[in-house]
């Protein structure tokens, strides 16, 4: 028998090699440029249009691009992330990747690094189409703030995503019904297309309390506002607690859905 | 240490359907030695995928114990998972727009070789499986014979102690699964550690690659040696091979005295139905005769032949095995 490495080495590697096939298999099919690129530039255009129409303020537009680019991300840890363990067991993959001894969070974070590669291609064009197109307007000096807040903001949303890629673990293909769930609630209560103070008092209570709100009114308040990292203490601090939570807890989640499903023999059960 | 890589102890598996209990494995004890091919011979729902599954941790038992290894399937997966692999006939794992090398580097990532150690690995077995001229070709273009080598080269990527082969040959041309046979055979006399826990519903490849068997039924173990001490179990009694013209369904032999068991199955092509039938005494052929011949069934081919697993089978469990 081969001599086996350590657990943080195989997690590496299993990332590495997850992110390899998304990645690899990924540029195999070119066509997903258009479908990451152009549509949803048509969708971010619509927006732009009715605010163009109504006369609102300028910066209503970087809003909209800001918005339209972290909606990459967040559906990219929906659909990308969250549905890994279900195409992964309708393909027999799973049952060949549970009898290594590779951690299953290195699975879900090669599908991160994979998947936030293709994501990152539709959003920064996004940003570049928007400010050629519709003259949006972003403060160039606050980027590398706006980059710690986007970062800290996608450790959030994946952490997340693993959380809830543990539910089709055990569910299957009805673990769908949590990621459109948390779909249109998430995108309407993050303000991906407005700024939450026309949201009711109470709304907006809630949404001070979502990952997704909290990083995109950073990255809008130091791109579009001008404000630097230390002027968002309290975005940080949220952002950084919210991580650590949501790891803890994505990772407990995986063990107990593993076990349940193993218990229940759901765990390589496939639904097709 | 012991020499038992595989144990098992009252291992049972209930599965619920509805309000109804599946018994899919009942108080299965089982010990199987470090070097040893040892076959599962089963019908379809017999509890040998269910078994497997167990021991390669990706199913909790109900009750009972197994250990791989010396390991607790249920207690230390991890460390089981280190040195096991499983290989399913008709199974297709691995990504199909990757080609059969990079998908066989995918897996060997899983497995913490490094990213050169792991291309060396894969170049070692594409070699050692003789598919070179299919590595760079992406996996959803493969055919299905080539398609179970890869899994093979896939099961073998770690090298493992223990190595879980879930009918290998299952749906491949008589050359494919040949091929496929004799690898395993290498494979396991290179190396007198590793153990293969083989499953399969094929009598000839139990008998051809099974240092020992167990024939299991609904979830039991119902008997278990060699291939010749399996068939010593058979050798009193009386066995022939009947052809019959056409269609027939023949079970109402069984109501013949001296009629232990009846399979038959009907060969298409040549447009005769093949019965065995198993006797306490050769004498009792007369009247199995005159009972088929009275139901106007006309009678073809006549001999006694020697016992097989296939007849073993036949007279513990009472039903044929491969239909």
């Amino acid at each position: 028998m081969l001599a086996l490495r350590s657990r943080k080495s195989t997690l590496l590697r299993t990332a590495i090699a997850r992110a390899y096939v998304r990645i690899k298999g990924g540029n195999r099919e070119p066509s997903w440029i258009l479908w990451e690129v152009i549509l949803p530039l048509l969708m971010i255009s619509s927006v732009v249009y009715a605010y163009h129409s109504l006369g609102a303020p300028p910066k209503y537009i970087g809003f909209v691009i800001l918005g339209g680019a972290m909606m990459s991300f967040w559906f990219n840890v929906l659909w990308g992330m969250g549905t890994t363990l279900y195409w992964e067991k309708e393909t027999g993959n799973l049952e060949a990747f549970m009898v290594s001894p590779a951690p299953i969070e290195g699975l879900l974070l090669g599908m991160a690094l994979g998947g936030a590669l293709n994501t990152l291609t539709r959003a920064l064009s996004m940003i570049v189409m928007g400010i050629l197109f519709f003259d949006a307007k972003f403060d160039v000096n606050a980027i590398p703030s706006a980059l710690v807040i986007f970062l800290l903001t996608l450790s959030v949303l994946y952490t997340l995503g693993m959380g809830l890629a543990s539910l089709y673990l055990m569910y299957s293909r009805s673990g769908w019904r949590a990621s459109e769930l948390l779909q249109e609630p998430i995108m309407f209560l993050s303000g991906l297309y407005y700024p939450l103070n026309v949201l009711p008092m109470m709304l907006q209570v809630i949404a001070s309390l979502l990952p997704l709100a909290i990083g995109l009114d950073g990255i809008r308040k130091t791109l579009i506002i001008g404000k630097k990292i230390w002027d968002l203490g309290p975005h940080v601090l949220s952002l950084i607690t919210m991580t650590v939570i949501f790891t803890l807890i994505a990772k407990r989640l995986l063990k107990y859905m593993e076990h349940k499903a193993k218990k229940e023999g759901r765990l390589i059960l496939r639904w097709m | 240490m012991s020499n038992a890589s595989i144990l098992t102890v009252n291992l049972t598996r209930t599965f619920k359907r509805g309000k109804k209990i599946i018994n899919a494995l009942k108080d299965v004890n089982l010990g199987v030695n470090r070097g040893e091919i040892f076959g599962l011979l089963g019908p379809n729902g017999a509890g040998k995928t269910t078994l497997i599954r167990i021991l390669a941790t990706l199913l909790l038992p109900t009750s009972g114990e197994a250990y791989v290894e010396g390991y607790d399937v249920t207690k230390e997966p991890g460390k089981v998972r280190e040195l096991i692999n499983v290989v399913s006939g008709g199974e297709r794992a691995g990504y199909g727009i990757l080609t059969l090398k990079e998908n066989l580097w995918y897996f060997s990532q899983l497995y913490g070789f490094s990213r050169k150690d792991g291309w060396k690995r894969v170049e070692k077995l594409i070699s050692l499986l003789g598919i070179e001229e299919y590595a760079d070709v992406k996996l959803n273009r493969l055919s299905t014979g080539i398609i179970q080598k890869y899994n093979l080269a896939r099961g073998l990527i770690n090298d493992p102690r223990v190595l879980f082969l879930d009918e290998p040959t299952l749906g491949l041309d008589v050359e494919a699964a040949r091929s496929i046979r004799k690898l395993i055979k290498e494979w396991i006399k290179s190396d007198r550690k590793r153990t293969i826990l083989l499953t399969t519903h094929y009598m000839a490849e139990a008998e051809e690659l099974c240092d020992r068997i167990a024939i299991i039924h609904r979830g039991e173990i119902v008997a278990l040696g060699s291939s010749e001490e399996l068939k010593q179990k058979v050798s009193r009694y009386v066995i022939y091979k009947i052809g019959i013209r056409g269609h027939a369904r023949i079970d109402f032999v069984k109501e013949v005295d001296g009629v232990e068991a009846v399979s038959y199955k009907e060969d298409i092509a040549r447009g005769v139905t093949v019965a065995r039938i198993v006797l306490t005494e050769g004498d009792y052929i007369s009247s199995v005769i005159e009972k088929i011949e009275s139901s106007e069934l006309q009678i073809i081919e006549l001999s006694k032949v020697e016992p097989t697993l296939e007849d073993v089978f036949l007279k513990i469990v009472g039903a044929s095995l491969e239909k």
